[in-house]
């Protein structure tokens, strides 16, 4: 497949500059939406949970903007890739490339929205913190598992949901439920014993622990936390590849 | 010396399921273990049934016959947008597909910015489209348009720039589905024109129409399928009056005395099935 988005790199770049043009054609503020959002989750948790419901964490919004630009990534990975194929129908049906590029694209258009709202976030966590921690020297080795692991969600879903297309509403119930059992508003440390092994079964519980160690506490994530990361990195690689080349020759005939 | 072939089909079969109330959704699919009649019926339909054709290159091949013979899925096989269930399909060189009307449009993208992505789609270099896009918009006359999204265009236009975009990127093998019938007389002309040139320079081309004089004046062979067989390849003066025959037949009402009698997809399976056709036993 990486040879394949290489060979066709301009049309990976004209799918991406697509999204991009679609998503912001006719909007005053253009791209600043994409960072509105994260902004207004930030405010609203931060009210909600340190001010109301008093979370016990020194500087509550640094903390919550390390966990939720990565999940925000990757919730917008999957939602999006859902109607990858459907939005680009009248492309697959008519001119053969490979058909995992569209996926792919939807995960580098979310992947470029990440890095940016992370150029405009992290020097206030930084400059709050006083000074940038060694840690963040991991930063791109966390990051270089989670684009693996959100673009295996990405190929799965995308096919999926050509066979289903009720999958679309239950991602997002999905993700729904997931953000709430993922550690992003409290910290690890306050769940109750009883429910680690539900947490531990969730991929997105080692990816956004670890950017919290990196970018909050400023240490390294544990040992065990990079083994968990690379083994949902190649679990979800290996099984959204597999999911996807076992539909894909038959995909334009349902779409 | 004989041209090396541009276009190999060799003994391919196209199955298609039709999926009679077809289950689109995870709750339709829990529904239908509980209650049978929301199951999904699916039959076979044989598309394409032991098509064996060659095109050698510089040729120009016309693909003639009735609606529903399956036309349109062997020119997708070769533009590789489905995969026949048996077969091989060898092309070589670089396909530019129009099929249907309209190459493969994004409908917010001005034309603009569409030519550069179906440029991309084919593979070109981003220096390479640059050069050929103005000699593009020429040809589809849109240089007043080509900045308006193409859900703006009339279906005239999204067919001249569909036109012009396959007839322009360059490539090896243009294979064209209906691309004679867009357009008004006069770009009709135009395209008929192009096509020839195209020709002249020693390119490959295959093309569906139901525009026999077309098809007569532009092609060096025509095959009739039918039914999803071949049932002649040869110069048009010879093809084309089959053809003409046959449609004269289905008027009158003896085109089955000719073609066998028209089965419905179970019924031609339980017929291939006797006759001990190997296709009829894939799964």
């Amino acid at each position: 497949m990486l040879p394949d988005l290489w060979r066709y790199r301009d049309l990976v770049a004209g799918l991406v500059a697509t999204e991009l043009k679609v998503k912001y054609r006719g909007s005053a503020l253009g791209f600043l939406w994409s960072l509105l959002s994260p902004l207004a989750l930030i405010v609203i948790y931060t009210v909600a949970f340190r001010y109301i419901a008093r979370i016990q964490i020194d500087r509550f919004s640094l903390f919550l903007v390390s966990g939720i630009l990565p999940w925000a990534f990757f919730a917008s990975s999957a939602t999006s890739s859902t109607q990858s194929l459907m939005v680009n129908a009248s492309l697959l049906k008519k001119v053969y490339f490979p058909r995992a590029i569209v996926p792919a694209s939807t995960v580098l258009f979310q992947f470029v929205q990440l890095v940016l709202a992370l150029t405009v976030f992290l020097p206030f966590v930084f400059a709050i913190r006083g000074g940038v921690p060694w840690s963040m020297a991991l930063y791109p080795a966390v990051l270089t598992l989670q684009v693996v692991f959100v673009l295996g969600v990405a190929l799965a879903l995308s096919v999926l949901t050509v066979a289903f297309r009720d999958l679309r509403h239950l991602t997002e119930v999905g993700l729904t439920m997931l953000f709430w059992l993922t550690p992003i508003v409290y910290p690890l440390s306050m769940v109750p014993d009883a429910l680690r092994p539900l947490f531990a079964l969730n991929p997105m519980t080692a990816f956004v622990s670890a950017y919290q160690d990196i970018a909050y506490w400023g240490r390294a994530p544990a040992a065990g936390g990079f083994a968990a990361m690379a083994a949902w990195a190649a679990t979800s690689l290996a099984a959204g590849w597999l999911v996807f080349r076992w539909r894909a020759p038959s995909l334009v005939e349902d779409l | 010396m004989k041209t090396p072939a541009a276009i190999e089909v060799r003994g391919v079969w196209k199955r298609f399921i039709l999926r009679h109330n077809r289950v689109e959704t995870l709750k339709d699919r829990v529904l239908a273990t509980f209650d049978p009649r929301r199951r999904e019926r699916r039959e076979w339909f044989w598309a394409l049934q032991d098509v064996s054709l060659e095109v050698r290159q510089g040729e120009t091949l016309g693909l003639i016959g009735p609606n529903g013979s399956g036309k349109s899925t062997l020119l997708r096989l070769i533009a590789r947008t489905l995969f026949p269930t048996r077969g091989e399909i060898a092309v070589r060189g670089r396909v530019s597909p129009m099929l249907e009307v309209g190459v493969g449009f994004h409908l917010e993208l001005t034309g603009q910015e569409n030519v550069y992505l179906n440029g991309s789609l084919l593979g070109l270099p981003r220096r390479e489209i640059e050069r050929l896009y103005p000699s593009i918009v020429a040809f589809a006359e849109l240089e007043d348009f080509i900045d308006v999204p193409v859900k703006n265009y009339s279906s005239g236009m999204q067919a001249r720039l569909g036109f012009a975009v396959a007839a322009h990127l360059n490539p090896d093998v243009l294979v064209i589905d209906e691309g004679l019938s867009v357009g008004d007389e006069a770009f009709q002309r135009k395209c008929q024109e192009r096509m020839a040139a195209f020709r002249a320079e020693g390119k490959t081309i295959m093309f569906v129409s139901h525009n026999l004089r077309a098809v007569s004046a532009l092609c060096d062979r025509v095959c009739l399928l039918v039914r999803g067989r071949v049932v002649a390849v040869g110069p048009p003066p010879e093809v084309i009056p089959r053809y003409e025959a046959l449609s004269a037949a289905v008027r009158s009402g003896v085109a089955d005395r000719i073609l066998g009698p028209e089965l419905g997809p179970r019924r031609r399976r339980l017929a291939r099935e006797r006759q001990g056709d190997p296709a009829a036993r894939t799964p």
